[in-house]
């Protein structure tokens, strides 16, 4: 390189430097100023936790920290649950139930009978419960690299909870109703009350096998947060299919056309081709259409390191590794292993259970660690030979959807 | 010495880069219009904290506008500079000099106008007028310390103003400055022709910021207010 350009690009890149400073100082300045003045989980939503992680405020979006997420891992109680709002419904942001009285729910499309009902008459319909895996499509959003677009979360964008209510397809049989040929889907819209914007969100029809309209979430009344008076939920389907203050269902031939089911909520694909996703140069944008995308359906297979967790000191020499596991219910998790050497040789732990879940499955190992820093990684199988990528940046894609790398707790053993 | 710079420099200019406040839209040209049609659906903090390329953020556009945004061409091509050039993947240009003239309570009002109107005149169903009802409110005894409320901290619950009723969520306006939000009331204040009313000032928002009162709580000021 020559003198001459040497000098004009140490010129340039100290100018970009002292911009950046310049940039740097006035906004941590500014920053620090506005801390106090941003409303904390517990006054957006009544009866949150006022630890959870603001990442939007309307709509509210919050996030679970990881630690309080971890401290409950039998089942998420409705105080730390995220939330994920696309849409707020005014008045609906608190923990407690919501009134069934005057809600009405119209169900039509592609049906012989289409009807409207009181969706207090659900309670009299027989009752089932389903434990299942409530997570946000973009949890582990911000670990793509480089930086996707949306509410950076880390890893607590998703819970454990048990819903109870009345099964769809009982509803339809209790009505007589009989589905066409032609219906495909199952398009659900929330409720528009105090002119809320739409939010409408189709999923295949297979997921009538065990959809279910939820009045009840950890055994009281579902949280207005969540969705109550009535939500539709499908187990084993990421939350954005889950439709909350849900007011009419419709069968239909096709996938409905708002910006929830198109562009957004998919990954790149191939039709019916049998790969997760379409790998993308990260950075790349992608002209997403109906038949060259997915949406964002069933949960893809993930595990979580509950204990120890990042940065932690425990006792030696045998140190106790645990989590959860989960799939998209359709075919049993068959093991979660666990490796201290970046996947070199790995560990089996012991599951919690077998068979099919729509919850997930508590996983421990015991291992022999010496004195030192080690880094932790674990990652699930299914029957169907599912897993999770090493390095969860294969999946990039600009919206930054369905991550699910296997997961690295750095840890001392003392 | 330079060299030490170059490492610290972008190093401190990044941090300060993505620790970004949530609120703080950089200044620079078509900040006004991102001010105005973006906060009528959600906070500004979904905007200020990401860094895109001038491809996504088109594309985020486009989403945008299936989701309702009602801009003309110009509009949005004034809006795309903006993001482009100043919550882009690159570090923006240096701010403009500090304007000659004040601020003026029209230029805060930005903030307002995508939901109430460039006059106040509101946008029913959705979003009341204000002209006519700043000027109902302030006739009733506490109505000076209401709006002063609504405005920093928002509020929630149902209102009925000029025969509509509205249900929607008003957001807290608090990460404006204490001189921002004294200019915007009195800018309000002065569509209603009272010429006896005194002044907003800063000490006073500075005074009312201490409360710190949720939206919920703004509207039970408000329902004190016994409007009709």
């Amino acid at each position: 390189m020559s003198f001459q350009k040497e000098e004009a690009m140490e010129k340039l890149s100290r100018r970009t430097t002292l911009k950046w400073m310049g940039l740097g100082a006035a906004l941590l300045a500014v920053s620090r100023g506005q801390a106090q003045q941003t409303p904390t989980a517990d006054q957006l939503v009544k009866g949150k936790d006022a630890k959870l992680i603001v990442l939007s405020q309307r709509p509210i979006v919050l996030e679970t920290p990881y630690d309080l997420l971890a401290s409950q891992p039998e089942r998420t109680s409705k105080e730390i649950l995220y939330v994920r709002n696309n849409v707020d419904l005014p008045g609906y942001n608190s923990v407690e139930g919501a009134s069934l009285e005057g809600w009405t729910l119209e169900v039509g499309g592609l049906v012989n009978k289409p009807f409207t009902l009181e969706a207090k008459e659900l309670l009299s319909l027989p009752q089932h419960e389903v434990t299942m895996v409530l997570q946000c499509s973009g949890n582990g959003r911000s670990f793509f690299q480089p930086r996707t677009s949306g509410n950076p979360w880390k890893r607590g964008g998703v819970g454990n909870v048990t819903f109870r209510g009345v099964r769809l397809k009982d509803l339809l049989e209790s009505k007589g109703v009989k589905l066409g040929e032609k219906a495909l889907f199952i398009t659900a819209h929330a409720s528009r009350q105090g002119n809320a914007a739409e939010f409408v969100r189709s999923v295949p029809i297979h997921a009538l096998e065990e959809a279910l309209l939820a009045l009840f979430m950890n055994g009281e009344p579902l949280p207005a947060v969540h969705g109550g008076p009535v939500r539709l939920v499908f187990p084993g389907y990421f939350g954005v299919n889950n439709v909350k203050w849900v007011a009419k269902i419709e069968f239909t031939e096709a996938e409905n056309t708002t910006a929830e089911q198109m562009p957004r909520y998919r990954v790149p694909a191939i039709p019916n081709a049998n790969i997760p996703i379409l790998p993308q140069e990260p950075g790349k944008t992608y002209p997403y259409s109906f038949t060259n995308s997915r949406p964002n359906w069933l949960v893809a297979i993930n595990s979580f390191i509950f204990a120890p967790q990042e940065g932690q000191t425990v006792e030696g020499p045998y140190v106790r590794v645990e989590g959860v596991a989960f799939n998209d219910g359709l075919v049993p998790l068959t093991s979660v292993e666990v490796s201290t050497n970046g996947g070199r040789t790995w560990f089996r732990a012991t599951l919690e259970g077998s068979g099919r879940s729509f919850g997930w499955v508590r996983w421990r190992a015991t291992l022999y660690l010496r004195p030192g820093e080690h880094e932790v990684i674990a990652r699930a199988w299914d029957a169907v030979g599912r897993s999770q990528p090493l390095d969860g940046n294969i999946a990039w894609n600009e919206r930054g959807y369905e991550y699910n790398g296997v997961m690295r707790v750095r840890f001392t053993v003392a | 010495m330079w060299r030490v710079l170059y490492l610290l420099g972008p190093l401190l200019g990044l941090l300060g880069y993505l620790a970004l406040g949530q609120y703080n839209l950089p200044e620079g040209p078509g900040k006004d219009l991102v001010l105005a049609k973006c906060q009528a659906c959600h906070d500004l903090g979904l905007v200020a904290r990401e860094r895109l390329s001038r491809e996504r953020w088109d594309a985020v556009l486009q989403e945008m506008v299936l989701q309702g945004l009602k801009v003309t061409p110009e509009e949005r091509a004034a809006i795309l500079d903006y993001l482009a050039t100043y919550l882009g993947t690159a570090p923006p240009p240096a701010p403009p000099p500090p304007q000659a003239q004040a601020k003026t309570g029209a230029q805060v009002y930005a903030n307002c106008q995508g939901c109430h109107g460039p006059s106040g005149e509101g946008n029913p169903p959705l979003f009341p007028p204000l002209k006519g009802h700043v000027a109902q409110i302030l006739g009733r005894e506490g109505g000076r310390a209401y709006l002063l409320a609504a405005v920093l901290f928002g509020l929630q619950g149902e209102v009925r103003i000029q025969g509509q009723t509205y249900n929607g969520v008003m957001p807290g306006f608090a990460w404006l400055s204490d001189e921002d939000l004294a200019l915007l009331l009195n800018h309000l204040v002065g569509w209603e022709g009272l010429p006896n009313f005194p002044p907003y000032t800063p000490e006073e928002v500075r005074a009312a910021r201490e409360k710190a009162l949720t939206p919920e709580e703004v509207f039970s000021l408000r329902q004190r207010l016994s409007l009709p």
